[in-house]
């Protein structure tokens, strides 16, 4: 336990002075530099990464939680064996790849991209709502149904809170994965911090570069951090606790 | 009462889980189904709160058939313990007790005044535990806020699948006086599952020997015990039937049969009160504590001595004289 904290401790301090050093590299070199001359076209390519971002994710999260409940649905069970599999090799195909799919399709532009991206965002999320009402004990179960509790009862009162953090976790990889695949879409016109990012890497031009994937990293990050934040608000205390003595 | 009449239970159309069982639970009854690992005993029970289908047959709940009640809201009018507890760890304990109350729709208050009177009767403090999670109190905690969360809303059937199951012997014990003090006070129409004979002997007003979906015996437990009906129930009851049966009987039955013998102070003697455990005093004399156990009445009066020949006199009456009768009904 304390080798391990420790051990994370030195992780975190080797992280911290490797950002600083980057950045004070970053800045003395005017790394930044585009950012500031031409704020005009960074919070303009900063809209379209959040647009497509919060469009693609919010879809991505609103069909694919339902889906996964309706899956879960002993009606449904045997098709939820299909689900699971179609979502575990939708998941190996590389993100690009979707993206060179989805143009075929559709050809260039924001919309192309946003189907990707919504695609890329839906199997992560599934598959943790899924895994998450399954992991629920079927014991909590048959003990709410015996004492009267309605299928929808028990799936608002038993299922979804005992699953809150699976999901929630799901919903967090989802969106990390989508900022970061995001900067992809500027190969099918979709615009975002991609713009810089592949303009920095064409004209080998460190400061583009930087400008466009150091913003994408951070807004990584903050949602990374926001979603914590929603696990710890939205998982039920009794759930956190149990979770803290465990590990 | 509870009525089950012809019930089977067959699965995929082969598997006799429950093979034609006809028996009565009275009101305030305290009934355990009892037999060896795939008897049909848990299927029998959860037939009764509609967890399991009736293939064949019918339930009658208090004159109704199953068939007949909306099963939610009779599965709300019925307590049910399950051996793992089944407390929801997103809950608190308050939430846990209070569920069933809650889909009621029983007001704040009166949900309240209900749980400090359920943890009160289950032994535990109700501001302690109200706001604390299943995964906090240890597993005899966890199953006695099973037993108050099946008797939140009061019902009169209790459905109980091996709540003492998992727990180490001392605990087990320990819930099983407590369980039996609180269907003292509460007197509800319990269907009990369990593999263990000594724990249905201890609690069991009456016993439902089960094996292969069938019922072996339906009898009180002193039957059951000094008068097994086959080969079957004598083998599960036990070779030491005879000695489990005497946790049955208290001195005051010995008394009524056999009487005692006037006391006698000269010898080495200890007093015992009339309402012990003929287990209990046959361990005593089997142990040398005394040559005779001097009986006492409840207001301390002195009514006569016992030894070692009383208990065999007491056992040959009710063992053997009893057995007779069921011989001459097997010719």
């Amino acid at each position: 336990m304390n080798r391990n904290k420790l051990i994370s401790l030195i992780v975190k301090i080797i992280f911290w002075v490797g950002l600083i050093v980057f950045f004070s590299w970053a800045f003395s070199n005017d790394m930044f530099l585009p950012i500031f001359e031409e704020p005009g076209a960074f919070f303009n390519l900063l809209g379209e990464h959040l647009i497509l971002v919060l469009i693609s994710g919010s879809l991505a999260i609103l069909t694919s939680i339902p889906l996964g409940i309706f899956l879960t649905r002993p009606r449904f069970r045997k098709v939820e064996f299909f689900a699971v599999n179609i979502a575990n090799l939708g998941q190996t195909i590389p993100s690009l790849a979707i993206l060179a799919l989805v143009m075929g399709f559709m050809g260039i532009g924001m919309e192309a991209a946003l189907v990707a991206l919504f695609a890329y965002s839906v199997l992560p999320i599934l598959q943790n709502t899924i895994a998450g009402i399954n992991s629920v004990d079927e014991d909590k179960k048959d003990a709410a149904r015996g004492m009267g509790l309605t299928n929808t009862q028990i799936l608002w009162r038993i299922e979804l809170p005992n699953a809150a953090y699976s999901i929630i976790a799901g919903v967090r990889t989802a969106l990390v994965m989508n900022i970061g695949t995001a900067a992809l879409a500027y190969l099918i016109g979709g615009g975002g911090f991609g713009v810089w990012i592949f303009t920095g890497i064409q004209l080998f031009d460190n400061a583009y570069l930087i400008s466009g994937a150091v913003p994408v990293s951070m807004l990584a990050i903050a949602v990374d951090y926001l979603f914590r934040g929603m696990q710890f608000v939205l998982v039920p205390k009794g759930l956190r606790l149990a979770r803290q003595a465990v590990s | 009462m509870i009525q089950f009449n012809d019930v089977s239970k067959i699965y995929n159309g082969s598997v006799k889980a429950v093979d034609n069982v006809s028996f009565d639970v009275q009101d305030g009854e305290f009934v355990i189904l009892v037999g060896p690992s795939g008897c049909g005993k848990t299927t029998l029970l959860r037939m009764v709160n509609q967890l399991e289908d009736i293939t064949d047959g019918e339930i009658i709940l208090n004159g109704k058939s199953l068939k007949e009640l909306n099963k939610i809201e009779m599965r709300r009018k019925i307590g049910y313990v399950i051996q793992s507890n089944g407390l929801f760890p997103n809950m608190s304990i308050e939430k846990n007790v209070m569920i069933v109350p809650d889909l009621l729709g029983w007001d704040r208050k009166k949900r309240q005044d209900r749980f400090n009177h359920l943890m009160e009767l289950i032994g535990l403090h109700p501001d302690e535990f109200r706001k604390r999670y299943p995964h906090e109190l240890s597993g005899g905690q966890q199953q006695r806020i099973g037993v108050a969360r099946a008797l939140a809303a009061d019902p009169p059937v209790m459905l109980m699948d091996e709540p003492f199951g998992a727990l180490d012997p001392i605990i087990r014990n320990r819930l099983q006086e407590e369980f039996l003090q609180i269907q003292k006070e509460v007197n509800k129409t319990i269907l009990f599952v369990s593999h263990d004979i000594d724990e249905a002997v201890k609690m069991g007003d009456k016993i439902a020997l089960l094996r292969d979906g069938q019922i072996m015996q339906y009898d009180r437990p002193a039957e059951i015990l000094n008068h097994p009906k086959n080969d079957f129930v004598s083998e599960f009851v036990g070779q030491d039937r005879v000695l489990k049966s005497t946790s049955l009987y208290s001195v005051k039955d010995l008394e009524q049969t056999v009487g005692l013998s006037p006391h006698d102070d000269s010898a080495r003697i200890k007093t015992i009160k009339e309402n012990t455990s003929l287990r209990i005093i046959l361990s005593m004399l089997l142990n040398q504590e005394a040559d005779h156990l001097v009986v006492e009445d409840s207001h301390g009066n002195k009514k006569g001595s016992l030894t070692l020949d009383h208990i065999e006199k007491f056992l040959q009456v009710e063992v053997r004289e009893k057995n007779d009768g069921v011989s001459l009904q097997h010719e």
